[in-house]
């Protein structure tokens, strides 16, 4: 990629040792950008970021980047390199860079670090925010800290604490000198018990256990057991016996590791690995506690970080009922400002209209897939605003999108306030804040806002979407939610409260939900809205056209749109279509729900014209009349426009007349390629939150249910930008952004393919 | 200095001695010396007067575990593992040999054989611990007459 050579900063090496955590690179992953449109960005970025560094790190920086400029033939190591890296030059290095305080606060060391990261602006910030929870909060979590003790050094895994338990004093003191000569923080016990007691009462004052596996009092395994079973640290098991079946038993029994002894110091050296890795072990189990494919995660190694921290800081502020549970320490993410795991959340950031507008048009300028936290962060450009604060909005808003296309349910009602958590569709999941289905059948979405919007998120002009050739067999039941192009063209206008609230998009934003409306109210109609559609498309086509940016839309799930096509029209169907999906990356399951018949087959759902954008959504767990569902499971639209693009959107593009009500708990996948991120399965639950809207914010007049589209839009939009997200959308029933959501479901009725449709505006 | 180089000499030909001839040391001793540094000046006879201690409890422990009328094997053998792991700790690579042999005795529940290897272990520790401890006098030796201990590769 040429952005390495032009942008002169240092771009994080694919990690060669797989000891701890393995993020995927994200420069490795696969993405159809377009190359021109990438360079474009790139330069784009980098211009920006060269007058931002300069604005807001000073003169030195911008002197030291001229620097790097000049030594680009040096090899930059990164500090997570260095600090993955066992040499030992590099972790001084890396040690070098980091400043740590006394009290050898791990969060203050991930402080630097994300500083750091920051600064050289590379694809880290996933792994720092694990970094984060991992070490953040390992050390101070859980209660009291141990301060007070030995003044550690200063140069990271320095002051690891250990303890150590060998019945053998020898063997025990050799220890401790090696672990010392590693700076570690050393305690020796001699016996099982007092080592248990030990961590009892001092919770929190040990990162990692070293125990013998042969002792008087107790059996190594059973203090192993025990360790794991109440303080879950990582335990690391020494003998003398060596034999495979030992170390087998010891693996077995949850030993993180298992050296033999003699043991030699550059064993020890290592092991705060394990403390690491189990940390980023357990932020991945947290975060897909949904639905989702861990493909996906894979996948999408870089947005692993956004969306732990966002999901943490979801879980704390807006997930409701369904958010999985975490434990204080995930939910304390050991994020910049939150050094203390067990601190109040941050001020709630208010995600005003105009907010989210910058917000769009900053991830609109940035592309989907280039649209991490700290890039919207700094083109927002608005003071006192965290990365922490976008990147939460961030995972809302794809999952918005990503429910978005597999809303079209059933809606009751759109909340008009979405500041409400939405309750109602307990299966959100990750989606919940986007309860397009709320919002589709409230109509507070109109479709073409969600249409336009997801258009333009991904950075495809609304060609045609294929949405727009639903037949508008869109029931009129539908209370007119759908807003009309022109409507989103004034930046969203009447949108429903529980709109997109995020919909204060830029122009391009507005020319997506135009979009979407458009197609969503060709679905609402019954008519065929396709010259309407085309006609606003156009309007908003110039809007919409954005750099491509090619939007990877995998379907995550096999949508089964036959059937759903059958039901779709009968609205009866199950809507559980794809309650099962499999990230199926590449697939694109037609929807033919959106079909105004039932026949969801693929065709008629559409090629979204632009580009590649491939949304597929599996609507999962739509309780209603299934169609809808499977419908919005997959449009495959492929745009024209860039042809990079092919948004499936089974879903949106049938402009079946059905019965949204499976729409709702359409999870749509949408995979985008906002980061190759593929397969957000978006959790069974129905697309209740269309509206990404920000939390409180009165968006409602947004996605005021103008038109029966409206929801639908409040679909793309979620969708769009939830496709990207890739992580499972979890259904949480309430999310802000859901909190307008029920809407949805209820109306999906009548939505059908209008939600389908809003979905994908593609 | 004649005689600091004397003792010097003494010390060398006594460490290859033990290491590469007889093979009573190995790279873990040596691995020892390396961590002992200006913070722990003492760390090496530190470990290794734990070691004589500990090991001549265990000695002790096998010893009366195999006198008794019905000799608990398991009981033998976690003894002699023991033994194994401080012994492999400290770099007595022989007496860790002995050990490995003894613990097959256990598991065959071979008291004969456990008898025999008992001697043996003893015989080996006495052994090693001599030749330590005159590794030590040399050491001290030496600093005492002002010269610097040879650094065994």
């Amino acid at each position: 990629m040429q952005i390495e050579q032009a942008a002169s900063f240092p771009y994080r090496k694919p990690p060669t040792e797989s000891t701890s955590a393995h993020f995927p690179d994200k420069n490795t992953v696969t993405e159809p950008l377009r190359d021109d449109s990438r360079e474009k960005f790139y330069e784009r970025y980098i211009q920006k970021r060269e007058g931002k560094l300069r604005e807001e790190w000073g003169s030195k920086r911008a002197e030291k980047e001229a620097k790097m400029k000049a030594n680009e033939g040096q090899i930059f190591r990164h500090p997570i390199d260095l600090l993955q890296s066992e040499d030992e030059e590099d972790l001084s290095e890396f040690a070098k860079q980091i400043p740590i305080g006394h009290d050898r606060n791990y969060a203050s060391i991930i402080q630097t670090m994300e500083k750091m990261i920051m600064e050289n602006d590379l694809y880290m910030e996933d792994l720092l925010e694990l970094s984060l929870e991992a070490l953040g909060t390992s050390t101070t979590g859980n209660g009291s800290s141990c301060k007070g003790e030995v003044v550690v050094p200063d140069q990271f895994p320095a002051g690891l604490r250990v303890l150590v338990v060998d019945d053998d004093i020898t063997c025990l003191k050799i220890l401790e000198q090696m672990l010392r000569r590693c700076m570690y923080h050393v305690t020796t016990c001699s016996q099982a018990t007092v080592a248990l007691n030990l961590l009892r009462e001092k919770k929190g004052c040990f990162d990692v256990v070293l125990s013998d596996v042969h002792m008087p009092d107790m059996d190594g395994f059973r203090l192993l057991e025990l360790v794991g079973l109440e303080m879950d640290l990582p335990v690391i098991m020494m003998s003398a016996d060596g034999s495979t079946s030992a170390v087998m038993r010891g693996i077995s029994h949850g030993a993180c590791d298992y050296l033999i002894k003699p043991i030699r110091e550059e064993e020890l050296k290592n092991i705060w690995q394990h403390v690491v890795r189990k940390k980023w072990n357990e932020n991945k189990e947290h975060e897909h506690s949904g639905s989702l494919d861990d493909n996906d995660r894979h996948k999408r190694g870089s947005d692993d970080a956004e969306y732990a921290s966002s999901i943490n800081e979801g879980a704390e502020g807006f997930l409701k009922t369904q958010k999985k549970r975490r434990d204080a320490k995930e939910e304390d993410d050991g994020e910049l400002e939150n050094d203390d795991p067990s601190a109040a959340k941050k001020p709630r950031v208010v995600w005003s209209v105009e907010l989210h507008q910058q917000f769009v048009s900053a991830v609109n300028q940035l592309g989907i897939d280039k649209a991490v936290p700290k890039r919207i962060l700094e083109l927002m450009n608005v003071p006192g605003l965290t990365r922490e604060n976008v990147a939460s909005h961030l995972q809302k808003f794809r999952l918005y999108l990503k429910r978005l296309s597999g809303v079209a349910q059933q809606q009751g009602g759109i909340p008009t306030s979405y500041c409400g958590p939405v309750e109602q569709n307990a299966k959100l999941g990750s989606l919940g804040r986007f309860d397009i289905q709320a919002l589709a059948a409230s109509g507070q979405i109109p479709p073409q806002t969600l249409a336009a919007l997801h258009a333009e998120l991904l950075g495809r002009p609304t060609g045609n979407l294929p949405l727009m050739r639903c037949p508008s067999n869109i029931s009129k039941q539908f209370p007119q939610t759908v807003i009309t192009a022109e409507d989103v063209h004034s930046g969203l206008g009447a949108w429903p409260s529980n709109a997109l609230s995020a919909v204060g998009p830029s122009s391009n934003l507005g020319g997506l939900v135009a979009q979407s409306g458009n197609i969503l109210t060709g679905m609402l109609h019954h008519q065929p809205q396709q010259p309407r559609q085309q006609q606003q498309q156009k309007q908003k086509q110039s809007m919409l056209q954005e750099p491509s940016r090619s939007i990877n839309v995998q379907p995550s799930c096999l949508v089964v749109p036959s059937q759903s096509s059958a039901s779709f029209l009968a609205g009866k169907s199950p809507a559980a279509v794809n309650q099962n999906c499999s990230f199926n990356r590449s697939s694109a399951i037609d929807y033919s729900l959106l079909s105004p018949q039932s026949n969801n087959s693929s065709s008629g759902v559409g090629q979204l014209s632009n580009g590649n954008l491939k949304m597929t959504s599996v609507l999962n767990g739509y309780a209603g009349p299934a169609s809808i569902s499977q419908s919005v499971s997959s449009c495959s639209m492929n745009a024209d426009n860039g042809g990079d693009r092919q948004l499936q959107n089974s879903a949106l593009a049938s402009s079946a007349p059905r019965q949204l009500p499976g729409l709702a708990p359409n999870m749509c996948n949408i995979q985008g390629s906002y980061s190759t991120k593929s397969g957000q399965v978006l959790d069974q639950g129905p697309l209740r939150n269309l509206g990404f809207v920000g939390k409180g914010t009165s968006i409602p007049s947004r996605f005021a249910v103008d038109e029966p589209e409206s929801p639908m839009s409040n679909l793309n939009y979620g969708k769009i930008y939830g496709e990207n997200y890739g992580s499972k959308v979890k259904q949480e029933p309430s999310m802000d952004f859901i909190e307008n959501a029920k809407v949805g479901i209820p109306i999906l009725q009548n939505l059908s393919p209008n939600d389908l449709m809003s979905v994908f505006s593609e | 200095m004649d005689v600091v180089s004397q003792l010097q000499r003494q010390f060398v030909d006594h460490t290859t001695s033990l290491y590469r001839e007889k093979g009573f040391l190995d790279d873990q001793f040596t691995q020892l010396q390396k961590l002992q540094d200006d913070s722990n000046p003492e760390f090496v006879v530190e470990v290794v007067s734990l070691f004589f201690e500990d090991s001549q409890k265990l000695l002790n422990n096998l010893a009366s575990a195999l006198q008794q009328q019905i000799v608990d094997y398991k009981q033998v053998d976690a003894h002699v593992h023991q033994f194994k792991g401080s012994s492999s700790s400290i770099g007595a690579q022989r007496v860790k040999n002995v050990c490995v042999g003894f613990r097959n005795c256990c598991e065959e529940k071979n008291l004969d054989g456990c008898v025999r290897f008992l001697q043996l272990l003893e015989h080996e520790y006495t052994l090693v611990k001599s030749k330590l401890e005159t590794l030590f006098g040399l050491e001290q030796k030496i600093l005492a007459a002002g010269g610097s201990v040879p650094m065994m590769a």
